[in-house]
């Protein structure tokens, strides 16, 4: 049942829970002497606004897992305003090219892939300007496994999961919650107990709508995923991010949560090749139980602002988390990972390895890795490195790992090794050139040796080949 | 210089002899400000190092940079694909590649693993020199500036060097070999030794019987004028 939630309805027709008030944003506008509210960021309320608005002209289903998104959403925004420097989490991060235009979103998004983008090996999900838009060959995957939106679920059962975990995480900052007011649609894997999927899915999320450099509107789109890993599934899925039009301007605002049951494997690949004057803003949740796997090769080009929130939850003991990244800057951009991994329970092993290689001058790479041992998550053994290549002068990276251990009885070392071009990169360089192979060729062989312990990591073949090719 | 001929430069430590080399090849951290290279006709120093390389100069290092992630196969065959394109030659694909190279692995007596291996990467020193060797036998050149190749090297490892070099010696191409051991011209046989001569201080006399040269000839006592310093050296 279409159901178009207006501003100052508030009931919700197909609801099992019920229905209880949810300020809106005119609402709350149009009422001053609301001094138990803290003060909204008018500018967050302009957006949500937008962006809700942009949902009532293209009515589609709203199942109760979708409102429920919706209104949790809602609420969080209200007291969350836009991130400035001052903000930690966004200290040398620059969302202005964000804030200052004027917001669009997409709401009338094309219905294919351009031919020549949409080729892949595996069974597809297309989701294009968070609408979803095809799929192919998804009986592959197995029998009781769903992919699709969450208003197409028939069966009960995965109804009722999703409705328990969608949006559970309340942890997320303003972004995340915008891409729940705007997200049209929730993409939904769900992967039923014991059940091992052997091909990879592949997601692939494409930006059809941009605006010329200058104009200074920003169309936006707000994909959502809810992938769901029952006891003893395993899954692999591939997440890729392209747009269309090569030099124009847009923002997507994503978001995906992972539930992975006990023993449950994930082996998710994430590529991030946008366009070069796009924003991609990125959060990935990731909720582990006792004894289940997570392993995330992130390789990340494009875009001309690019930051993905990572946060993983570990809510049982001896669980397994691998986490890759690979950050290139090879024009004026920035490429920010925020990493969050809670060991909460003990006999837990993570390594994660982020390498980046800023190879302009105005490129700026950035990352925070945090990883939280706390009291109960003793006997962790946490791993974590980080390494950087800076190949021209004036390029900058800002690096914040931190471990915060409480726990005493655990095995945890970070590092973090800073190249540029010093002495070993100019030797190493001379060295090519006293050989023939010219300065060009030189810094594409150091680079690609530089990442090829990344790539490397990803699970697929094609893939790898893929990268390795882009 | 001339095509077919076996030079040896030689001095003491800190005499400029690594110095002079360097400069041939285009080191960016010395600059010339006098005297003239010419090379096939053409002025050296205007050359950039990667088109003196292409030019056929080759310096064998005396301390060879590691080169972490990249392996001595795609390190030779990107260099060899530079010369092809240089002469207007098909670049050759890895499989036709790698026959040329393994072929010429057998004159520095290494062995095919020794490609998959990162350039330098955990090498000994007698490796680096002998990599250094076969990269001049794959690429070919026609000066062949070999920087005190014999440092470091145990007798065995200098014999394999030095007959490697010999093989290579053509009556096209020439050698020039810094070093500051008589022994390498026990192997390498020059025609021509250049001494780097010392601070005035420090001068120490050349002896003809100390440098075994009976074939051989003295030819000069170079200078290397320092502007700062002016000492010749």
């Amino acid at each position: 049942m279409a159901s178009c939630s207006t501003f100052t309805q508030l009931f919700l027709p197909n609801s099992p829970t019920p229905s209880f008030s949810k300020p809106r944003f005119k609402h709350i506008k149009a009422t001053t002497t609301t001094s138990s509210l803290p003060l909204s960021d008018p500018l967050v309320l302009r957006i949500a606004e937008t962006l809700e608005d942009s949902l009532t002209t293209t009515p589609l289903p709203s199942s109760s897992s979708l409102q429920k998104l919706r209104d949790t959403s809602s609420n969080s925004v209200l007291s969350l305003s836009w991130p400035s420097k001052k903000d930690e989490a966004f200290r040398f991060t620059d969302t202005s090219f964000i804030k200052t235009s004027q917001i669009k979103p997409v709401s009338t998004p094309s219905v294919k892939l351009p031919t020549d983008l949409a080729h892949t090996i595996f069974p597809k999900l297309v989701i294009i300007d968070g609408y979803i838009a095809g799929s192919e060959r998804i009986n592959e995957l197995g029998s009781g496994v769903f992919v699709g939106s969450v208003n197409e679920i028939d069966c009960e059962v995965i109804k009722q999961r999703v409705f328990e975990f969608v949006s559970e995480f309340q942890d997320g900052d303003l972004f995340w919650s915008l891409n729940g007011i705007g997200t049209p649609d929730v993409s939904v894997v769900y992967v039923p107990k014991e059940c091992r999927v052997e091909i990879p899915l592949h997601l692939m999320f494409y930006s059809s709508e941009s605006e010329d450099v200058g104009s200074n509107v920003l169309p936006v789109s707000n994909p959502r995923v809810l992938v769901i890993v029952e006891e003893g599934g395993e899954i692999g899925i591939i997440e890729e991010y392209f747009g269309g039009d090569g030099k124009g301007c847009y923002w997507a605002n994503s978001a995906l949560e992972m539930f992975i049951g006990e023993g449950g494997k994930v082996t998710h690949s994430y590529i991030q090749r946008q366009g070069p004057n796009a924003a991609h803003t990125k959060w990935t949740v990731v909720r582990q139980e006792t004894s289940s796997t997570y392993k995330l090769v992130e390789i990340s080009t494009g875009g001309k602002l690019s930051r993905h929130n990572l946060h993983v939850q570990q809510v049982g003991g001896e669980t397994i988390t691998e986490l890759s990244a690979l950050h290139l800057c090879l024009h004026e951009q920035t490429q920010d990972l925020h990493s969050r991994l809670v060991l909460d329970h003990p006999r837990g092993t993570s390594q994660q390895l982020h390498k980046c290689i800023v190879a302009h001058s105005s490129g700026q790479a950035v990352f925070d890795g945090n990883i939280k041992v706390n009291r109960f998550a003793q006997q962790t053994n946490a791993g974590q490195m980080t390494r950087t290549l800076l190949l021209e002068p004036r390029a900058t990276v800002n690096l914040k790992p931190n471990l915060q251990i409480i726990a005493d009885d655990v095995k945890c070392s970070h590092g973090a090794a800073i190249s540029d071009l010093g002495k070993e990169l100019k030797d190493q360089l001379f060295y090519f050139l006293a050989r023939g192979i010219n300065a060009e060729t030189c810094k594409k062989a150091l680079i690609f040796s530089f990442g090829a312990e990344v790539i490397a990591r990803l699970p697929d073949k094609s893939l790898r080949e893929n990268t390795e090719r882009h | 210089m001339r095509e077919g001929e076996v030079h040896a430069v030689m001095g003491k430590n800190g005499s400029g002899k690594s110095t002079f080399s360097k400069v041939l090849v285009g080191h960016p951290d010395y600059e010339v400000t006098g005297g003239t290279v010419i090379f096939k006709g053409e002025n050296l120093l205007d050359m950039e190092p990667e088109e003196r390389s292409l030019a056929g100069i080759f310096m064998s290092f005396q301390s060879p940079v590691e080169i972490p992630g990249v392996s001595n196969f795609d390190f030779l065959h990107m260099a060899y694909n530079a010369r092809q394109e240089k002469q207007g030659l098909p670049e050759l694909g890895t499989l036709e590649f790698y026959q040329i190279v393994s072929t010429k692995l057998g004159v520095v007596k290494m062995d095919p693993t020794f490609l998959d291996r990162n350039v330098n990467v955990g090498f000994s020193g007698g490796e680096r020199k002998r990599n250094e060797i076969l990269q001049l036998a794959v690429l070919g050149a026609d000066v062949g500036i070999l920087d005190e190749i014999d440092s470091g090297l145990d007798v065995d490892a200098l014999q394999v060097v030095a007959q490697a070099v010999n093989g290579l010696l053509t009556s096209k191409n020439s050698v020039l070999m810094v070093t500051h051991y008589q022994r390498l011209l026990d192997y390498i046989k020059p025609k021509y030794v250049h001494i780097m001569r010392e601070p005035a201080y420090k001068i120490l006399p050349v002896k003809r019987t100390s440098l075994n040269l009976d074939k051989g000839h003295l030819v000069a006592v170079g200078c290397m004028q320092y502007p700062d310093t002016r000492r010749e050296h």
